[in-house]
């Protein structure tokens, strides 16, 4: 499996191709990071000049740390509930309950069928009481509905590369109880997926705002409402605040990553020897 | 000896399907028990039901004169070998084996102890911080093998444990495991499907098919004197005669008459089926004397070579017969050469067509 497709130099169109690629990918970030430290950006190729006035400004506005308190809150809610509801109900529809899979894929697919604006107005008048009603309660279990796709697909291809049954019934066999078998067992080799898909809910909510003005609007401001406002007052500012969302995302990624490394080593390597 | 493990009236279906029916079996402390049969025929399930990883119907099991049938098999004591190995990916080799120490809460200095033991036993001592993927699989299933030792389970399962290797390797781990049981005296029960695999390491062998059990012997009567005609044909080659009794002694089979010695629970017109094996078929280059019985002439017709004998087909009037023939220099045999056969009465067994 490792280092087993020999080297070869890749040829001149092969590395135009990726040169696109990685150039369409990374253009729209370059300019944004530029933009946020320029003054003025409108009659030449190169800015005018630099500060970092939209940094200061976005910083100092009251509702800055607030909304990304908010935007956290929501996103490691969403983590949380994500992990509680589909991780225990895949493994058991892998170990028990074969027959529902094509069912849940098939649920699994609904969520990207379904608009952001769709899905919130409907959960706003299907929960039309307190204390639901436009809560963040509801916001966060309207961004579960909306990222378990996320979730389930990394946590169910993992479960799938594994032998789960035979694994729990050869713990089983050597005295482990239920919660042994899952915590000594199933996790951390299903652990890879768990964490692809953690990674995915939080990136995704974090940056979500469709769901967020629409359910709970003003009363519970996140981080994406607040960047959306200053797009129409001012764009260096609204730059400087994506750079900083785009950094959060990352930090946290490689937090998630470098905190789980030796898990990810071993299961990846066990994984690949399949 | 007394019984230790014992298995009375089990039945297990799934859905319509009949999975076993009304198995029993009692097997004696120390013992290895095989059970053989082609694939679909209950020999896995009523394994997994000695696990705890099915729950019988009815019937009960018996283990040192406890009744374990509904217990979880977490608190059996049983311990078990898969045929995909099942080690944990996520753990060393060492890891493994101590993984049901772990779960009995040793203290450590003994965990590491018996650790060393049993992978002292399946001589593999030096892997012990490698992971599972670094192993080949013959390895695996030693480690696997060792973990469930580890636990001195009361009990053995092995569940094919040698379908995933490849064939000189299947050889040599099945004299392993035969030698770490007898040395350790440790009760085991063994699911093949291959006979050969079955009749070399156990001391009794239980035959199923379709849910049913068909025979339980040790090898050497499941071999020499099956009961039925599935155990005749599924274990070893036998040639095949259909035909009719004419009298106390003899078979008109086609245009041969056979004379055999097991004729006595047959009436005269019964429609029964003779099988010799290849094994007891001689093979004669010159027309034998008229003494002997049960002559067949035919031509070669394929010749095997499987190294310590010869397997022949032969060509009788149409009728294929298969022989097992030691060539040596003196008989040396060609194709379409023109031979005489014969077989003993008392090797060839009569049972009913139905």
């Amino acid at each position: 499996m490792m280092g087993s497709l020999k080297k070869s130099k890749p040829s001149s169109g092969q590395i135009f191709i990726v040169g696109i690629f990685i150039f369409y990918m990374i253009l729209p970030i370059i300019a944004t990071y530029i933009f946020s430290i320029a003054t003025r950006w409108d009659r030449t190729i190169l800015p005018e000049g630099y500060s970092l006035e939209g940094y200061m400004e976005a910083t100092t506005n009251p509702y800055f740390f607030i909304t990304l308190k908010n935007s956290l809150v929501l996103s490691v809610a969403s983590v949380l509930v994500s992990l509680f509801v589909v991780v225990p109900t895949v493994y058991w529809v892998h170990v028990k309950l074969h027959s529902a899979k094509p069912l849940l894929d098939l649920l699994m697919i609904l969520p990207f069928g379904i608009p952001g604006v769709v899905l919130a107005l409907a959960l706003v008048q299907v929960y039309n009481f307190q204390p639901i009603s436009r809560s963040p309660l509801l916001l966060t279990a309207a961004t579960v509905v909306f990222t378990m796709p996320f979730m389930y697909r990394s946590v169910s291809n993992n479960l799938a590369a594994v032998d789960i049954p035979t694994l729990t019934e050869a713990a089983q066999s050597l005295g482990a109880n239920t919660f042994n078998v899952l915590w000594r067992v199933i996790i951390p080799n299903i652990f890879p997926g768990i964490l692809s898909g953690s990674l995915l809910v939080f990136a995704t909510v974090f940056a979500e705002f469709t769901l967020a003005r629409l359910i709970v609007g003003a009363g519970f401001k996140t981080f994406p409402m607040l960047l959306v406002e200053y797009t129409r007052k001012d764009g260096t500012i609204a730059a400087g605040m994506s750079v900083i969302s785009f950094t959060i995302a990352w930090i946290v990624s490689l937090l998630i990553l470098w905190a789980s490394g030796k898990g990810i080593k071993v299961s990846r390597e066990s994984i690949g020897a399949r | 000896m007394m019984t230790y493990l014992e298995l009375t009236d089990i039945s297990k279906n799934f859905g319509n399907v009949v999975a076993v029916k009304d198995f029993n079996l009692s097997i004696k402390k120390g013992q290895l028990v095989s059970f053989l049969g082609p694939s679909g025929c209950g020999k896995t399930t009523t394994l997994r039901m000695i696990g705890g990883f099915e729950i019988p119907d009815s019937g009960t099991i018996l283990l040192a004169d406890e009744d374990i049938s509904k217990i979880p098999p977490n608190r059996r004591g049983i311990g078990m070998v898969f045929q995909s190995y099942a080690l944990f990916p996520n753990m060393t080799i060492l890891e493994n084996v101590m993984f049901g120490l772990k779960m009995q809460h040793k203290p450590k200095k003994e965990m590491t102890s018996i650790a060393e033991k049993v992978l002292d036993l399946v001589r593999l001592q030096n892997t012990a911080k490698r992971y599972p993927h670094q192993l080949s699989g013959g390895q695996q299933q030693r480690i696997a093998l060792a973990r469930a030792l580890a636990i001195q389970p009361r009990v053995l399962l092995l569940d094919e444990p040698l379908s995933a290797l490849d064939a000189e390797v299947r050889v040599a781990l099945r004299g392993e495991i035969r030698r770490i049981q007898s040395d350790l005296g440790i009760t085991t029960v063994y699911v093949t499907h291959d006979q050969e695999e079955a009749l070399s390491i156990s001391d009794m062998v239980v035959v199923m098919n379709n849910g049913l059990v068909e025979q339980i012997g040790t090898p050497q009567e499941i071999y020499r004197k099956p009961d039925t005609r599935f155990v005749a044909t599924f274990i070893g080659t036998a040639n095949e005669f259909h035909g009719i009794v004419t009298d106390s002694e003899n078979v008109k089979a086609g245009n041969l008459v056979i004379k055999t010695s097991g004729l006595h629970n047959f009436s005269i017109g019964s429609e029964v089926v003779a099988l010799v094996r290849p094994e007891n078929v001689e093979v004669f280059d010159q027309k034998p004397t008229d003494s002997m019985v049960n002559v067949v002439e035919g031509d070669v017709d394929t010749i095997t070579f499987h190294g310590a004998i010869t397997r022949l087909g032969i060509n009788a009037g149409g009728k294929m017969i298969t022989a097992d023939v030691t060539i040596t220099g003196r008989n040396i045999l060609s194709y379409h050469q023109h031979v005489w056969l014969s077989f003993n009465p008392e090797y060839c067994k009569v049972m009913a067509e139905k």
